[in-house]
This record gives C-alpha cells, structure tokens and sequence, in this order.
C-alpha cells in the first residue's frame, strides 16, 4: 500500500513495507542518494536528515513513523535550492570535506544545530555533531560551522 | 553515424564511448553501448574535441581533463588538473575532472600508465615520480595547439597570439577566441615541436593557487556519486555474506526459506577457489589480497532492504576450516611472540656486526612491542556495481586502483581484458582497503550469476568491517646496545606478523611488515650495526595495506623504543633525537625536530598530570635520506591519577620537500594525524575462532569531534628540496609514540602495545 511522504516540501508516494528504514526508501525506493548509509545502527550519523527540524539517523525510522504530510522530512538534497546555505558555501571554501561521503550527514547535523544555536559554542558543537568522519575532518568541520555561523549572524544583523 | 572516422583504429573508437559512459553519461547506459560503439566521438557534430587521451575542450569551452588517479579524498584527482592547468592556462572555473578508463590503458598500450608505471591508476598519491613533467606537456601541447589553430585563422604570427584564462588573443587587433571555440581546429594540428615546459620559478598556479577539490560542489548538495549511489535501469540489489571465518566454505543453505520474500529473486552461491583466469596483475599490489576467491552467498532483491532482510533470516551454515583453530587474539600474540624468538627470520637489514657490538656495549635496552589487526573501516561499505553478459563486463566501482580492478574483473569473469570496461565513481574513504580488488572480484561474481542485469552488491557494515584485509597484527623484539655516552652503537630487531604479501609478491616483498623498521633512518646509517629480521606468521587472517603499511605500526615501536634509548642514556628526548640525527645527509629531520618543538614549547612548565612527547618518522624514504616525507609530532597530553588519558595538542612539523597546493597538504595533515590518534587510542580487532568479532562503530570506536585535540600544523620543517613527496601517510605514525611518550613522563608507564584505550594509566 502507498505511503505519501513529505520530502524537502514535495509530496511523493512511495510503495514499500512500512517497516523499511526511511534511509533505505530515500536511497532505493527515490533515488534520494545524498543520505548516505554508513552504520545501519545510528553510531555513524551519514544519514542524517532533518525530521520536524530535528536531526535524525534515517537509519533507524520506519517507514510508517514518518508517513503522512505532516511529517516533514528534509534531506541534504532539500537544505537549499542552490546549494547556497552558508555551510554550504563555507563547506566548499574553507576544503571541508575529504573522501566527503559522510558530509551530507555532518551538514544536516551542522544545519540543525545553526538553528537552534544561531551562535554556537564549541561545546555546543561536540553536542550536535556526534557524526563520524574517518578522513579527519574534524578541525575543518568546526571551523567551518564558526564561519557559517558569523556569516548568518552577520547578514540577518546589518 | 556518417561520421565514422576511418582513420581511427577500431579500439580507440571503442574507447571513447566507454570514457564518455564514465563521466557521468551514464545516459548512454549499458543497453546503448553497443550502437554508440560505431560513432566517432571525436568527429561527431557537437561532440567535444579530444587533444589526446587527457583532454577534451567542448565547444562550451569547458576543459575536461581525465586523470587515473581516483578521488578518495586526498586531492589526488584535481592535483593532477591543476598540473595541466599551469601549462594550458585555462580557466580553473572551466575545469571539469573525468576518470580515465582502465580499458582505453590496456587497449592503447597504456597511454596513461607509462609515464608513470604500476601506480598510474592508484588512488593513493598525486606525487608519483614522472607525473609533473608529462602532465605539464599534455598542458603546454595542448595550449599551443589552439594558439596556432588561431593563428591561423587570423593570419597572424603565432608568436603574437597569447593563451590566457581559456581565451586566446591576438593583442594588436584586439581579436580574441575561446579555447572552446578554436578547439575543432586545435586537435588537428600536429606541432612540428612539441614546446618546452615551464621551469618551476615560471609557475603561475602550481605552489601558488590553493583551490578546493573539484567535487566538492557535488558533496554538499548530495549530488556527488560514490559507488553506493550507483543507479542503472533494471538493477538489483544484492546483500553479500562470505565465511565468516575467512578461507572457511558454505556447507549449507536453505533458499527455500526465504524465496517467496518480497521483492526477492534469487540466490548466488559462490564458491571459493581460483578465477576462471589468472592474468598479470599490477605490480606492488599483492594478489594475496584478492584472490583466493571467499566463498560467499547473496541475496538477490528488488531493494537492498529486502536482499539484507531475507539474507538475516536465510538458514545458512558454514564449514570453518582450519582457520578455527585461532580460538582467541591472546593465541595469536602468543604465537607471534615465539616467532620472535626463533631464529632464522628474513633478513630484512643488516649493517655492520651487530650482535658482536651489541654484547660490548655497557648499557643494553630492550623491549618487546606488539600491535593489533585494525580495518579500514571507511565511511563508504565496500560495495560494487557489475553488468555482465556472454561478451562484456561493466563494473561501476569505488575503486582506489581502477588499473587492478579491470584485470580483476577479467580474470574473475573469464573475458578478455577489452571486453571489460570500469567505471570508476567516487571513493567514500579508501586508506588502502580498496586496493586490492577482492571487492571487484565478489561483485563480478555475484553478477556472472544474474547475466544481462545490472547487480548492486552492498557489504553492509558488519560484513565490511568482519571481510577486511587488515593492518597486519605485529609483534617485535628490539635491543639497543648503548655507548658509554647513551649513544646506540647496535641494534637488533625480531618482528613477526603475517606481511601484506605473505611472501608472494616480490615488489613489496617482504618488507611490507618491517617498512619504519629497517629502512627508518636509524637503521638506515645512523645506528652502525644493524639487523633487522622479519618472520611470516601463518594464520588465514587476510592482510593488506593500511594508510603507511608497516610503518604505521612501526613508527609506534621504534620511536618509542628509542624514547626508552633515551631514558635510558638519561638525555632528553629531543636532544637525543637531534645528536642522532645531527649527520644524518637530510637536513628535514633536523628541522623538523626543532620546528615542532619550538612551535609546541619544548620544555615549558606544564601542570601535574601534563607532559609532551615527541616523535619522529617518515613514510616513503625506503632506507634513503631526502627521500619521502618527514613528520615530526610533539604531542602535548594530560593524564588523571585515576588514568584518564586527555590529548591537548598535536604539534606537527613535516618536510615533504615542496608542495604543490598548501592547503591540500594541510587538509592531509590534519588527516593524517587524526587517523594516526583513533588508531593508537582506540582501534583493535579482536579473534574468536578464527573470525573477526568486531562489527560496527560500536565495537570498533570512532573519535567523534568533541574528542579532537587541538592540531597545529607547521610549516617551518620544509627543507624546500626538489620533491614532492605525498603527505597522506606519514602523519600516521608518529602520533602515537609522542603520545606514549607523554603518558611515560606522567605515568612511569611505558605503553608498549596500541591501543592505549585499554592500559590502564592510572598513576599516583
């Protein structure tokens, strides 16, 4: 039976049993493939996305926790139009990512926290991003959710 | 199709077409090859002008530049672009990167691995020998080609025209055209001399320009595809479990159970053993890694939830073998530290006469070091992509050596090498793992099984991590004999393990396992006598390299070891290693001991519980100074009484001659070192009846970014010598003897095995 979902502000319908991770619909059943699949068991955070506004490990929501248009479920594909979110901006200028496989988690990670947090602290940071990186982005990651972070303070203060 | 180009071999037309279908034109999927076969990409209207092999301008003027290197995240890819660009002086904005095609290597005599031989197609490093001077010319070739197509046009001198910013010029008449435009004419101008490249002083972007990787605007809006991504029409998925022992064999399963899952198609049974055919694979990468074939099952699904879900409850039983006999990792170590003992071990170095100097010396250290087997564990599961019908494969794969893998899936599949075509994608983290093509080899095989349909084969992360080929478990003996001044006048050193090759291949040889033990500058000329011996430890465990194989474990022993030389001789840390170093014929070790100390306080009052160490490597030398890159760390540490262990700093130096692009080298660093810091404090496998126990990230511990130390990367140590040396590797090893050596000068405790996590440091 069809499930109607709310991605990225579009409806899409989507056959599948309602046990199946929302990760693995995004990625088979749409084609969604910037959610990346890293763990399976929420440790590694590649497949972050925002559910309500919060970030969430689709690794281990069903299906049928998500269903309906009220739910409203964002993905790297939807964190802007244009890729013109300052972290993503930032991202591509200060060489953020390496191999940049598990970046699409981290910037929905960073994404939620700059929502939350509009100044974050460093300790804010080791909060919000639990998410792993095996390249060693980490230094880069951090300074770069600093600049996103001024960036947007800056542009919605002058 | 009226534009056949005779004068074209028939292979080369055939390439162009499998290089188009790699660089994201997958549009012209799988099922149209065979009719594109015919056109001659390069003579069709609207195609894009190809100058050679490397380069393709479109009418656009977009400048494709297709490199064998892969991309897993170290640059290696757009270094190589930013090569070319210095010569043709396009417009980086312009520049779009494609994987150059294994298959066009083999068929046109292997037009991109000859300047640079067997690492042509490896993913590791951008610095290989040869690539400078003959991507330069590909650029200044190239570039002269348009000037003189405009030339030309204009009737001018070719000497008054100018190539800048992808724009040629003519000045005195203010006439001007794109590369793009003049590119049709360009590629049919032969020159009647190739030019001369540029001297280094002349660079204008090399050394200067510090721009991001050029995949990076994919990444951060999902758009970047990385094999997992792979999507074909008619594609299944498929869910792989190999004997979990490895070398064990399927003894039995019950497809029955689960044939009537949804979405559900099919089984692959594949049996372990030799492929159908053995071809020469790419030297210095061990065949040892891939081959023998596992013997592995796959469930085959509409979605890899299904495949992954049936695969969990599929009745499945297997034979262990002799490899069950490993009841524990305690046995293992056990048996490696016998090894050390016997003698009779491969020479590995010796110098001098060193156990007859050894016994004269006043003062004699020694100590036994070990090291666990640790995975790779990248971000990406291994996975891989193959269509395999009666006369051709295609593999869409994360390769880290797309040369290696297109002998592989040949030989797995029985076809003739130009039959085979890879197309490489994106890499989600290699550090080694994806050298070896046993993940090749098993998406081949599932394939073969389901011909004429494209087969998706996802290891998931348990499957990944409990399938590697591992950094080798090691143990060593080592023994200094020291002077009466703490000096060491000989040193001996027993190491077992079971080397990346296990004595099969000839190139590495068997030095794998002892490379940062007897070719590190120490035992290279510094210390007078020397031996170095290496045993082969028989056990199935499947090794392979691992960011700075052998030296990652041995940069731990031997730079600790010499701390305890130190001690010893009751001369300070630094100061022993610069007496050691003061005539060695590399002056970066020098500085790159007093720059990391300067910049990180050498010698400064610390609190309680605070101390620094230091330590020193290099990956790459191969026994010879002014060879590969030095890195020196000083790391600052802070221990509780209770033995909580807290890295503050890492302060590292390095010397990799010069650099390319500053900001490349930097992100490598700092990559380096974090990998360097999981490795030693947390990263261990352990053994249980002859398999891997570790599964996943809960098992296998991660530094998240709350755990980072603070990492300062200093440029003083740079020598400015004529090399450029990679810098991905080195950071690695001498990040967990600085912190060793730390936790000494806090604790008392020597820590003589990784991962520090599991010592305990508590102190009083």
């Amino acid at each position: 039976m069809n499930k109607t979902l709310n991605i990225n502000g579009k409806l899409q319908e989507v056959d599948a049993d309602p046990a199946t991770p929302l990760l693995w619909v995004l990625r088979d059943h749409l084609g969604m493939t910037g959610t990346k699949f890293g763990c399976g068991i929420a440790q590694c955070g590649a497949c972050t996305v925002h559910i309500n506004g919060a970030a969430t490990r689709s690794c281990q929501v069903p299906l049928s926790a998500v269903s309906g248009t009220g739910v409203k479920i964002t993905t790297i594909e939807g964190l802007s139009l244009d890729s013109s979110h300052p972290l993503q901006k930032v991202w591509v200028e200060a060489n953020v990512p390496q191999c940049g496989y598990c970046q699409s988690g981290m910037l929905m990670a960073a994404a939620a926290l700059l929502k939350d947090k509009p100044k974050p602290t460093d300790a804010d940071i080791d909060a919000y991003v639990s998410n792993i990186c095996r390249c060693g982005t980490y230094v880069r990651v951090r300074a770069a959710i600093h600049k996103a972070a001024a960036m947007m303070n800056g542009s919605h203060h002058g | 199709m009226g534009n056949v180009a005779k004068a074209v071999n028939l292979g080369r037309r055939r390439f162009l077409v499998a290089t188009a279908a790699t660089g994201g034109g997958l549009a012209l999927g799988f099922s149209t090859l065979a009719a594109a076969d015919v056109v001659d990409a390069t003579a069709a209207p609207g195609a894009a002008p190809e100058f050679d092999a490397w380069l393709v301008i479109s009418p656009d003027n977009v400048v494709t530049i297709r490199v064998p290197t892969p991309e897993i995240g170290n640059g290696a890819a757009t270094q190589l672009a930013m090569t070319i660009t210095e010569e043709l002086h396009c417009d980086w904005t312009r520049v779009k990167l494609e994987f150059a095609s294994a298959t066009r290597d083999y068929v046109e005599d292997n037009v991109y691995s000859k300047p640079t031989g067997a690492l042509a197609f490896f993913g590791g490093r951008s610095t290989v020998a040869g690539w400078n001077s003959t991507l330069l010319r590909v650029g200044a070739s190239a570039r002269e080609r348009l000037k003189a197509a405009a030339a030309a046009q204009w009737h001018v001198p070719v000497a008054e025209v100018e190539a800048s910013n992808s724009v040629v010029s003519h000045r005195a008449t203010k006439r001007s055209l794109s590369y793009g435009q003049l590119a049709h004419k360009a590629v049919l101008i032969k020159l009647e001399q190739e030019p001369a490249i540029k001297s280094r002083s002349e660079w204008t972007f090399l050394g200067k320009a510090t721009p991001s990787k050029l995949h990076l605007p994919k990444v951060v809006n999902g758009t970047a595809q990385y094999g997992i991504d792979l999507r074909l029409p008619g594609m299944l998925y498929a869910a792989l479990m190999q004997s979990p022992v490895q070398d064990g064999k399927l003894k039995s399963v019950d497809f029955d159970k689960i044939k009537d899952w949804p979405g559900v198609h099919g089984i692959a049974v594949i049996e372990g053993g030799e492929p159908l055919q053995k071809l020469p694979l790419i030297t210095q990468l061990p065949r040892e890694m891939n081959g023998p074939r596992t013997s592995a099952i796959a469930v085959v699904a509409d979605h890899y939830w299904q495949a992954r879900t049936a695969l969990a409850a599929l009745p499945v039983e297997w034979e262990d073998g002799d490899g069950a006999k490993w009841k524990t990792t305690e046995q293992v170590f056990e048996a490696a530290q016998v090894l050390i003992e016997q003698p009779g071990g491969i020479v590995q170095k010796s110098l001098g006469n060193a156990a007859e100097v050894l016994a004269k010396q006043p003062k004699i250290v020694e100590a036994i070091y070990t090291s666990p087997y640790c995975d790779h564990v990248a971000m990406e599961p291994l996975n891989g992509t193959a269509l395999v019908t009666a006369d051709r494969v295609e593999i869409w794969h994360p390769t880290q050596a797309p040369k290696h893998a297109h002998r592989v899936a040949a030989e797995e599949s029985g076809l003739a090498p130009e039959k085979v075509f890879v197309h490489p994608t994106l890499v989600g983290g290699g550090f080694g793992r994806r050298i070896g093509g046993d993940d090749v080899r098993m998406a081949v095989a599932v394939a073969k099984q389901f011909p004429g349909r494209p087969i998706h084969t996802i290891w998931s992360r348990e499957e990944t991590t409990r399938q590697g080929r591992y950094r080798p478990l090691l143990a060593v003996s080592m023994k200094a004999g020291l002077d009466a001044s703490g000096m060491p006048q000989a040193f001996i050193a027993h190491e077992a393990g079971r080397a990346i090759d296990a004595g099969q291949y000839t190139d590495f040889g068997p030095l794998a396992s002892t490379i940062g033990l007897s070719d590190a500058s120490y035992t290279s000329g510094i210390i007078p006598n020397v031996q170095v011996e290496s045993h082969t430890l028989p056990i199935h465990i499947r090794t392979g390299p691992y960011r700075g194989p052998g030296y990652n474990s041995n940069a731990f022993f031997l730079e600790s070891f010499i701390d305890e030389c130190a001690h010893a001789a009751a001369i300070d840390p630094l100061e022993y290693r610069l007496k050691l170093h003061a005539s060695w014929p590399d002056p970066g070790w020098t500085l790159c001991l007093k720059e990391a100390a300067k910049q990180a306080g050498w010698g400064k009052k610390l609190r309680k519980g605070m101390a620094q160490g230091i330590a020193i490597g290099n990956f790459g030398m191969l026994g010879q100074p002014k060879t590969g890159t030095v890195v020196c760390v000083v790391a600052t540490v802070e221990v509780s009484k209770k033995g909580v262990l807290r890295v503050d700093t890492l302060d590292a130096a390095f010397d990799c001659g010069r650099m390319m692009n500053r900001d490349a080298v930097r992100a490598q660093m700092e990559g380096g070192l974090t990998f360097g810091l999981n490795m030693s404090l947390n990263e261990m496998l352990t053994i249980k009846d002859g398999r891997i126990v570790e599964g996943n990230y809960d098992q296998y511990p991660m530094l998240r970014i709350g755990d980072m130390p603070k990492l300062r990367i200093h440029f003083g140590g740079l020598s400015d010598h004529d090399r450029y040396s990679e810098t991905g590797e080195p950071p690695a090893g001498p990040v967990g003897p600085a912190i060793a050596n730390a936790i000494f000068r806090i604790t008392g405790k020597r820590i003589r095995s990784t991962p520090f996590r599991v010592h305990d440091l508590s102190w009083t």
